[in-house]
């Protein structure tokens, strides 16, 4: 019994980690309708912008997760800039979600990942990164029978404080429903003149910041920081997405914390290398029987 | 006379190889109300979209208080207090009315919202609701709302009778009116030509993508050319 609340324990955390990396592939397919193959690298340059933090100035975690934020945000605002922008002739919606824009945006993202993670791989050697131990997120903590690493409670709080600003950023920020309204019409929110071009920008830099936390917090959880790092999670967080319904945020977070939870549960019946075969199953499963979403045709976006 | 809050001169709109706005001149003044009234597909909608930068102007020239904004971003024609009210209402169905008008003020915020709430008393009691939850008529109030909030010096209403029962109609004009009393100028297009010509000071009619008829309201309405092709009977023109 108290292997399974274990295994919970880290399933929600996984899960919180899948659902930070599957906000941004969502907030991204809201505005574009493209499955931003860079996403992974940005998760890769959040955990190695961590990294040099701590061994160059070793700043406390919070501060560091701050400025991974704003590392990430760039990130994603370059990211645009160079993958995505060049193609936008027009911002009417036909064009920006138009199939031409989605197969272009689709390859050159797919090529900037590429390029990353090689210039990663070149300035830092494509094995794992040395985490010095102190900085590992695995001191036990007894929680009656059962036992964690801080690093679960780290990761949970951290997530749910994001997810709750992020909710916050889109309720109740100019920025937030600029997002939400091209999300919903982009031809509309030109009549209101919202500058399009600069609210895709933005939806990078919010989706990119959250992944690249992500991607340290997770790097500090498993000592595991390397340059292909962001392929697995970015696979989890993509089948989120479409289990979620493609462009809703509440789906993509409840269905990361499904695949999450039931990969820490798999391994009770089977050897843990198994584990990553419960997303590809989840994923080939929503395929089959809900190709709309698990939470069927209900299309509210962002 | 001063200079007039929209000046259109010579205006071209290509589609690919289509010319869809012919040379098309108009002017607004201060605190006027314009009709532009024509069939389906004469280009009406195409010059609101230009108007607001939508469409890529071609040829010709858009001046708004005295400023060029031909072919200009169009959220930069937002700012300077040109909006739409557009066709096919574009409201963010899926996000609530109050959020709708957020968006619709911009850097305003909801500071127009005291003032605006007596002239759309369903909205009021419908702040909480999703935009797309609302009727025809509702979402139309809704879309003319989001553009009063951004206190707009011209306002540009394409079609704003499409698909609405007579009685809401009649009510969307009647707010129409009201809306000028506040001192902003309107250039209207609309099918519904009875109505439009009624409401407005001056008017156009529209053939072919060029400005085949103009003049004031009134002698419009009472033209042997309007009355046989647009008034004929009915309202309708087709």
């Amino acid at each position: 019994m108290d292997y399974y609340l274990q295994q919970l324990v880290i399933g929600l955390s996984l899960g919180m980690v899948y659902a930070l990396v599957a906000i941004g592939f969502t907030l991204i397919f809201g505005v574009l309708n493209v499955v931003n193959f860079a996403h992974g690298e940005i998760y890769t340059i959040g955990a190695f912008a961590g990294l040099l933090l701590f061994t160059s100035f070793a700043p406390p975690l919070a501060a560091v997760i701050l400025i991974v934020l704003a590392v990430g945000a760039l990130a994603g605002v370059g990211l645009e800039r160079l993958a995505f922008r060049p193609f936008r002739r027009f911002t009417d919606e036909a064009s920006l979600k138009s199939r031409a824009m989605r197969e272009a945006t689709l390859m050159s993202s797919l090529a900037l990942s590429i390029v990353a993670r090689e210039a990663i791989e070149l300035i830092f050697g494509s094995q794992f990164q040395a985490v010095p131990f102190k900085l590992l997120l695995n001191n036990p903590i007894k929680l009656g029978p059962v036992t964690i690493v801080d690093g679960d409670l780290v990761i949970l709080g951290t997530s749910a404080l994001m997810l709750f600003a992020l909710q916050y950023v889109l309720k109740h920020t100019r920025v937030g429903l600029s997002i939400r309204a091209v999300s919903n019409n982009a031809l509309g929110a030109r009549y209101v003149g919202i500058d399009t071009n600069r609210t895709i920008a933005w939806t990078f830099a919010v989706g990119s910041a959250m992944g690249a936390v992500a991607g340290i917090l997770v790097g500090l959880y498993y000592g595991a920081i390397f340059p292909a790092m962001g392929f697995s999670p970015g696979i989890k967080a993509f089948v989120a997405m479409v289990m979620g319904g493609l462009s809703s945020i509440p789906g993509a977070v409840v269905c990361a914390m499904i695949i999450g939870v039931s990969e820490a549960l798999s391994t009770i019946f089977v050897a843990s290398v198994w584990q990553d075969l419960v997303a590809y199953a989840f994923l080939i499963v929503t395929l089959i029987f809900f190709p709309r979403g698990i939470f069927g045709g209900v299309r509210e976006r962002v | 006379m001063s200079t007039p809050v929209l000046d259109i001169e010579n205006l071209e709109v290509s589609m690919g190889v289509q010319r869809i706005l012919r040379g098309v001149s108009l002017s607004v003044g201060q605190g006027e109300i314009v009709a532009v009234v024509g069939a389906n597909g004469v280009g009406k909608t195409s010059l609101m979209r230009a108007l607001s930068g939508v469409y890529p102007v071609q040829g010709g020239r858009i001046r708004f208080l005295g400023e060029d904004i031909t072919n200009m971003p169009s959220h930069r024609i937002v700012d300077r207090g040109l909006l739409q009210a557009p066709e096919g209402r574009q409201i963010f169905s899926s996000m609530t009315v109050r959020e709708n008008l957020v968006l619709g003020g911009g850097p305003l915020g909801l500071s127009e919202l005291d003032r605006l709430l007596p002239l759309f008393p369903i909205l009021s009691e419908r702040m909480q609701q999703s935009a797309g939850s609302l009727s025809g008529g509702e979402q139309q109030m809704l879309c003319v709302a989001r553009a009063l909030m951004r206190r707009p010096k011209l306002l540009l209403l394409d079609e704003p009778s499409l698909g609405l029962a007579p009685k809401m109609i009649r009510t969307i004009f009647s707010l129409v009116r009201e809306i000028r009393e506040t001192g902003v100028s309107i250039l209207i297009v609309e099918q519904n030509a009875r109505a439009a010509l009624n409401l407005a000071d001056r008017a156009a009619v529209m053939e072919g993508g060029r400005i085949v008829l103009a003049g004031p309201a009134r002698e419009l309405l009472v033209d042997p050319r309007v009355a046989e092709t647009y008034l004929g009977g009915h309202v309708d023109t087709h």
